[in-house]
């Protein structure tokens, strides 16, 4: 137990804080998500302090921390960063060896990653700077729906009739919800109206990288099971999804970690 | 307006210059002189008495200018705070480098504080087809040279010699000096060892890293409005300085580095981010396609029959033929072109540059990817422009991709 | 090694060229004098009817060859022109098309006139693209001609008469070379018109306006001549396979056009075409401007037994175009 090793990876989200602790061979020892402050410094330091607290470590214990995510560079306690392009490819790879391409939906932009058989990134797409197509969008639709993120995936599966949400853009797309809201139109059709639309956008981006076989989809937007089947329609494949599809990159960033650590 | 917008300018230049001095160590000594043409970039320069002439892109034959003994002036500009200026003149997704250099004429504001007694606008894009009718209302002596939209055929061909002779009568008339042969001989002259010191630069930076990319980058910029002869004796120098530095190994940074070439829409000081960007992240841009830097000197004048008859067609065969700008169809040669250059620079990894509103740009980018994806070389595309505002997502995409090379390459 | 490569590849070829030229000249146009006789089937304008000629251009003993009825085709004059074609092919395997550019006193008098116009400050001519695409296939008619008219005064070819003896040999009547090389060994005897018969008017007369047409043309318009010369299309049956080869290293070639620019003969596709390797045309003479204009390091290349001997380079493209013009 003393001459175990272990190896961190911290992803630092637009929304949410993510931390995996691995250990040598790479089973996972502890993980927590918790909700991204507007201080990334704080946020990870809560976040670590709670993971290794899980883990019955403490910071001397880590060889090797990797930080990754929108918030990488603020983490003081980070041996190096890596992008979450690269952290969610591993990652996810790791968790399913036979996974080619990676849809990763967070909360504030949409990538999509082509990986080899080492689950090394070698092809990649991602939103434009916009939110349209990401968990920010979900997020605001979801609000104007007035549920909540998984009271809205159940409600997508009750849902008869397509609705089409026609604007790319989330201001507008916010409007025309509260629009076919207002006409009448089932909550459920519209919740699966909203994933459509996202699966649509992510389709363009899917397109534009190697449409590998099999594929695999993390993020936190992940969790919504009616994302995960309109995107599965859209690209015409059964998604992957691994059980916590949030801790994807932080899981990646550790396995970096190890590796790095062992170089 | 006028005042403002020029201490905007100022600061932005100064701004951009001394992120490149402050982050790049290790720079050779004979890149001071260009720093210094930099920082002095608006400070009035004496010309004696020579006309200066503005051009408005590469495919403008500056030979002729300086046949006629005129100084020619590359007025592009990459300045954000003349972007604004130009905002209000154009559509809202209109290309910054259009809406930039439009500012910049409209406030009168020029490199080295020069008024130009000409200004040659080369029917390239739609923004500069268009920018030329605009121009009536800034009081500018616009001329615009009429480009073929294609290069592969002989009547193109012809075309353009008859426009570049116009060109040549025009210019005649507005110095009032009288082309001669020896006098376009000795030009054509002055700007072949100016393109020699270029290609010099190139085979150099085919070799380890020597000399940072957004260095190299700022000495083809200085082209823009430097005096050819200092500018090309003080490449020579730094020439002179990276092959001594090449031969003790005494390289900017190690073989880990990423070897990229920066393709596209052309970064143009002080819009200098995505190089600096690359390079502050580790990667090595050794080589650019676009024609700030290497299109605009690359191509050569073989003249077989030393007369004006054959000198002014030889001289508008240099600025039509090797053209490979995304405004002739077909662009094959471009294509090309990239490969070769992935080729003899060992490239590791293509970043391709457009700039917002540059369709030409956008749309060739998808038919470069396939092919640089057949021939195993990656490619990142990106879209800028003159603003910051998405630095954040540029940073990760960026980094993302020299992760990638560098997987690549171990 | 590298050092002599490096020193060719810089070196200025047309130099060599001029002064090389003026010794073929010499020894194709005086060399009988001192009794050379090189071979009887040169693929270059030796022409025999000037006296001091130090070898025969094949296109005299071939129309003579041809000259028989057709059943001596298989018999000893098959064989004799099977074996002559063989000495002929021979020399255009090794030499390919640089019999033209470096060897032939025709083509060497027209480059010497255009030198006098280059002197005289006079502009050359242009034509568009339809127009020179349109006169280079004369050539081939000619070497049509130049077979079946042999062929035809001896036999009777689709039912028709025989052709007059008059006629024969049909390309040397009406060839340049057999009135202007005799000039130089002062010998004016074939400027004539022949009166004695139709045919013979007809032939000597076309021969005095064909000359008439190589002075005027070259002189506005370098290697006018070679446009229509049928040694040119004969030539050029080799070229694909001779060991003197030109070829294009086309992933190098950015197009700039400077080959073109620079090449005598207009041959278009030394610039455009990046996909053949073998780059040499029919007009082409390998004279190899276009390798001294192209600045891309080893774009274009002369080899020799796929050995290469001359090279595009960037340094030689300088030395040869720019820094030279600075230094003046």
């Amino acid at each position: 137990m003393k001459n175990m090793k272990y190896f961190a990876g911290i992803d630092i989200g637009s929304l949410f804080s993510k931390v995996v602790i691995i250990d040598e061979k790479g089973n996972i020892k502890a993980y927590s998500v918790l909700q991204s402050g507007a201080v990334y410094k704080g946020a990870a330091e809560t976040a670590m302090n709670n993971t290794l607290a899980k883990a019955e470590l403490s910071m001397g214990d880590i060889s090797y921390i990797i930080s990754t995510g929108y918030g990488r560079a603020r983490v003081p306690f980070a041996d190096s960063q890596v992008t979450e392009i690269s952290c969610h490819g591993r990652g996810a790879n790791f968790v399913f060896p036979e996974v080619r391409t990676i849809i990763d939906i967070g909360g504030q932009d949409s990538k999509v990653i082509e990986v080899n058989k080492e689950g090394r990134a070698v092809k990649f797409a991602m939103n434009d700077k916009c939110a349209a197509g990401t968990g920010r969008f979900l997020e605001v639709m979801a609000v104007s729906l007035e549920v909540d993120l998984s009271e809205m995936s159940t409600l997508a599966e009750k849902s008869r009739t397509d609705v089409e949400i026609s604007s790319m853009c989330t201001v507008f797309a916010e409007s025309e919800v509260i629009s076919l809201f207002a006409q009448g139109t089932e909550k459920a059709d519209i919740a699966l109206g909203v994933y459509r639309s996202i699966a649509r956008r992510v389709t363009g981006l899917f397109g534009q990288v190697g449409k590998k076989e099999r594929v695999a989809m993390t993020g936190g937007v992940a969790k919504s099971k009616g994302m995960v089947e309109a995107l599965g329609k859209s690209i015409k494949t059964t998604l992957m999804v691994p059980e916590e599809p949030q801790i994807m990159g932080a899981l990646g960033a550790a396995l970096i970690a190890r590796e790095k650590a062992q170089a | 307006m006028n005042e403002k917008a020029k201490i905007r300018l100022i600061i932005e230049v100064k701004k951009s210059l001394k992120e490149i001095m402050d982050d790049f160590s290790d720079v050779p000594e004979e890149m001071g002189y260009f720093y210094e043409r930099f920082r002095a970039f608006f400070e009035e320069t004496p010309n004696n008495g020579k006309k200066v002439i503005a051009t408005m892109c590469i495919h403008v034959p500056v030979e002729l200018i300086y046949a006629v003994g005129a100084i020619p002036l590359r007025v592009c500009s990459g300045a954000r705070s003349m972007a604004e200026i130009g905002e209000e003149f154009f559509p809202a997704k209109a290309c910054p480098l259009i809406k930039s250099t439009f500012g910049a004429l409209y406030l009168n504001i020029f490199p080295m504080a020069a008024a130009p007694a000409m200004i040659i606008n080369p029917t390239t894009c739609d923004h500069k087809k268009k920018i030329g009718e605009m121009a009536e209302d800034i009081d500018s002596c616009f001329y615009t040279l009429e480009l073929p939209p294609t290069k592969e055929t002989e009547e193109a061909r012809f075309y353009w010699h008859m426009v570049v002779k116009k060109l040549a009568k025009e210019l005649e008339r507005v110095t009032g000096q009288r082309l001669t042969r020896k006098k376009l001989k000795a030009a054509i002259g002055i700007v072949s060892l100016a393109q020699a010191q270029l290609r010099r630069l190139y085979n150099i930076r085919k070799g380890n890293p020597v000399i940072w990319g957004n260095n190299a980058i700022l000495v083809a910029n200085a082209y823009f409005f430097d005096d050819i002869a200092n500018w090309t004796d003080r490449l020579s120098r730094l020439n002179d300085e990276l092959e001594d530095r090449a031969r003790r190994n005494q390289y900017v940074v190690g073989q880990e580095a990423p070897r990229i070439l920066l393709a596209g829409s052309p970064s143009i000081f002080p819009n200098m981010t995505l190089p600096v960007m690359i390079e502050q992240m580790g990667g090595i841009v050794v080589a650019e396609e676009f024609c700030s830097s290497s299109r605009s000197l690359y191509d050569m004048v073989a003249v077989d029959e030393w007369s004006l008859y054959d000198m002014i067609p030889a001289i508008a065969d240099r600025y039509l033929k090797p053209g490979i700008c995304p405004c002739f169809t077909p662009n094959i040669d471009r294509k090309r072109r990239l490969l070769n250059i992935a080729g003899d620079f060992c490239i590791d990894g293509v970043i391709y540059n457009s700039f917002a509103g540059c369709q030409l740009y956008q749309m060739e980018s998808r038919h470069v990817e396939k092919i640089l994806e057949q021939n195993g070389i990656p490619m990142l595309y990106l879209e800028t422009d003159y603003t910051s505002d998405n630095t954040g997502q540029l940073t990760t995409r960026l980094q993302a991709f020299m992760e990638l090379l560098q997987d690549q390459k171990s | 090694m590298k050092k002599i490569r490096a020193f060719i590849n810089n070196s200025n070829i047309s130099k060599f060229r001029f002064y090389f030229q003026i010794a073929a000249f010499v020894l194709f146009v005086y060399g009988g004098y001192f009794y050379v006789t090189i071979s009887e089937k040169l693929p270059t304008f030796a022409c025999p009817f000037n006296k001091g000629s130090g070898g025969t251009c094949y296109l005299m003993p071939l129309q003579h060859q041809l000259h028989m009825t057709w059943s001596r085709f298989i018999g000893p004059g098959g064989i004799h022109l099977l074996k002559g074609f063989l000495v002929f092919a021979c020399f255009g395997l090794v030499f390919s098309k640089a019999w033209c550019g470096y060897l032939c006193p025709l083509g060497t008098i027209q480059d010497w006139i255009t030198k006098l116009r280059k002197v005289l400050h006079i502009r050359f001519s242009k034509y568009g693209e339809t127009t020179f695409k349109g006169l280079k296939k004369i050539k081939y008619i000619l070497l049509f001609l130049l077979i079946i008219i042999p062929l035809g005064v001896s036999n009777s070819l689709l039912w028709l008469p025989k052709f007059s003896h008059d006629i024969f040999p049909p390309f040397c009547k009406i060839c340049p070379g057999r009135i202007v090389l005799p000039l130089f060994t002062g010998d004016t005897s074939q400027i004539y018109i022949d009166f004695s018969t139709k045919t013979a008017m007809t032939m000597t007369a076309l021969g005095m306006i064909v000359t008439g047409i190589f002075f005027t043309g070259s002189f506005f318009k370098k290697r006018f001549f070679c446009l229509f010369c049928p040694m040119s299309a004969l030539l050029y049956i080799f070229s694909k396979v001779a060991i003197l080869r030109l070829n294009k290293n086309v992933a190098k070639c950015t197009r700039c056009g400077n080959c073109y620019r620079v090449c005598d003969v207009g041959i278009k596709e030394i610039a455009d075409d990046v996909i053949n390797k073998n780059i040499v045309k029919d007009d082409c003479m390998l004279c190899l401007k276009c390798v001294e204009a192209c600045p891309e390091e080893g774009c274009l290349e002369v080899s020799f037994f796929n050995i290469p001997v001359f090279m595009s380079t960037e340094t030689g493209f300088f030395k040869r175009y720019c820094l030279r013009n600075e230094i003046k």
